[in-house]
């Protein structure tokens, strides 16, 4: 869990557990940013003007969930804010997701953590939640609490937790 | 950096319909964390950040800021970095 010490300093604490099932979601987390452009030989011009992004929304709904269309009601608009923005947001996505993969490196059960850090596990904490949550089809009316022995909601129970530990020490 | 075309601008100058930035409401980001994006993105005061939460989670939608079209642009790309569900549109 996350929790403010005193001095205000972040810590993280994890034990074994959450440190081998957090590892396995980042890992996981790391395959469904892949850049799906990067092995196709993009244009590197295109590319470098940060012009080479797509403009459809993934047939995936976990991966329309993260990068969802800029406009409800116009298709064409749609099309030309992701492939000017996608590129960016998938970088801050791996981005965050780096930084929480790196503070787990020889990971001796605690850690204290930045401001710049804690900003970056809270965007890949939401990442992972949007994405199991997506799979799991998560609802308003869905009680969590209910299905925990499920392990999908289990999971999703305890980034839940770990999260909201994190928004307690930030706020 | 915008993805606004030409011909969208010139008809920008003749209308005077500012665009707005709406965020919908989703099963799965905590209502918490909702508060804390508008709070540190937008510089809200928790009361403010809290409203517009509520009216999301209740309405299904709240407009949480106005302005140009590419401010709303970016305004939008800083809420989907955040994982929020947000879209931009003009206001009408």
């Amino acid at each position: 869990m996350f929790k403010t010490g005193i001095g205000g300093k972040l810590t993280l604490k994890l034990d074994d557990a959450e440190l081998g099932v957090l590892s396995q979601l980042f890992e996981q987390m790391w395959e469904l940013l892949e850049d799906p452009e990067n092995e196709l030989g993009v244009d590197p011009l295109a590319k470098m003007l940060n012009m080479s992004g797509s403009t459809q929304i993934s047939e995936d709904p976990a991966l329309a969930r993260l990068f969802p269309d800029g406009y409800s009601d116009d298709e064409h608009a749609s099309a030309d804010f992701r492939r000017f923005t996608e590129q960016d947001l998938r970088a801050q996505k791996v981005t965050a997701l780096s930084v929480a993969q790196e503070t787990l490196k020889d990971w001796k059960g605690k850690s204290s953590i930045t401001g710049q850090q804690a900003q970056d596990w809270l965007k890949a904490l939401n990442d992972l939640r949007l994405v199991l949550g997506t799979r799991l089809e998560i609802t308003d009316e869905m009680d969590t609490d209910f299905d925990a022995d499920e392990p999908g909601i289990h999971l999703y129970n305890y980034l839940t937790y770990l999260q909201g530990t994190l928004i307690d020490s930030l706020t | 950096m915008s993805a606004m075309p030409v011909e969208d601008l010139a008809i920008d100058l003749l209308t005077d319909l500012p665009w707005i930035t709406l965020v919908w409401n989703d099963p799965i980001n905590l209502m918490t964390y909702v508060t804390y994006v508008f709070q540190s993105y937008f510089g809200y005061d928790k009361p403010k950040a809290e409203l517009l939460m509520l009216d999301v989670h209740e309405k299904g939608r709240a407009v949480v800021s106005s302005g140009t079209r590419e401010e709303m642009e970016r305004d939008v790309a800083a809420m989907h970095s955040y994982g929020l569900w947000a879209t931009l549109q003009k206001d009408d």
